[in-house]
């Protein structure tokens, strides 16, 4: 197994790399081109799997080097688990992207990390609620200081793929029920 | 009022109302998309890009991306 911590340049991937990995890491560049990556190992319940901090993309219609990469990257690994991590305070680009993952069938979990920046910024976001959408496992963390790191590990295996149509259906009745209350929440 | 992205003024607000059909799935990454509300914070000399604030967060976009983006002004 292969986990690939995919997001948007400066959520904290290599922050959560940085926590998850111990010695044993290799800086290499991607095959013909300049664009590199690192590559660690790390454990779950004593089994050790392969970690891959992904450059950052935006999307997985590449734009430039690095993005083209990250894409090939999650196209060529075979039994790949995908941790997207996502800027809470910029939680609607960040779902974009894990979505468009989802959508390609990969399982994934999702980090929603900085969640202290966020609530600075006011923004609460209810991650039971998300997953109960989504459908994966949604884990708040502050990378930086650590927090969540070990729930996210301890849910990686709890990744599955889902279809989208089952998104689709959820948001639909969250938003009936939402519909009296104030908007703005995801 | 409706305009181009590039051509709005400092700390104009608006909504997004239409973007070219080719550019459409390579700014929704960057939550760029019809129906979003954004600020014009600062447009880089010589033909340089155009930073807005959307949902919070700052975003630059090429000139040429800028001018294929209608936003309706407030």
């Amino acid at each position: 197994m292969k986990i690939l911590l995919m997001g948007h340049p400066n959520v904290g991937k290599s922050v959560f790399f940085n926590r998850l990995t111990g010695a044993n890491v290799t800086e290499s560049n991607y095959p013909g081109t300049t664009v590199d990556y690192t590559k660690g190992w790390m454990k779950i319940e004593g089994e050790d799997v392969e970690l891959i901090d992904v450059p950052g993309t935006f999307s997985l219609d590449p734009k430039d080097r690095a993005e083209e990469v990250a894409v090939a990257m999650l196209h060529e690994s075979k039994d790949v688990r995908v941790i997207s991590v996502i800027d809470a305070s910029k939680i609607e680009r960040g779902l974009y992207l894990a979505m468009e993952i989802l959508e390609e069938g990969y399982p994934l979990v999702i980090a929603l990390n900085m969640r202290d920046v966020a609530e600075d910024k006011n923004i609460v976001i209810d991650a039971g609620k998300l997953e109960w959408i989504l459908g994966v496992p949604v884990v708040s963390t502050v990378a930086i200081a650590g927090e969540g790191i070990k729930e996210l590990v301890s849910r990686i295996r709890e990744a599955k793929p889902v279809d989208v149509a089952d998104i689709t259906a959820n948001t639909a009745s969250t938003a009936d029920a939402a519909a009296g209350t104030a908007g703005g929440e995801v | 009022m409706e305009k181009e992205l590039a051509m709005m003024d400092y700390d104009e607000q608006g909504t997004i109302t239409e973007i070219e059909k080719d550019l459409r799935t390579r700014v929704a990454g960057m939550g760029i998309r019809v129906g979003k509300k954004l600020r014009m914070v600062t447009k880089q000399p010589i033909k340089g890009p155009v930073d807005v604030i959307v949902d919070g967060a700052e975003t630059s976009l090429g000139l040429d991306m800028a001018e294929k983006i209608t936003v309706d002004v407030v």
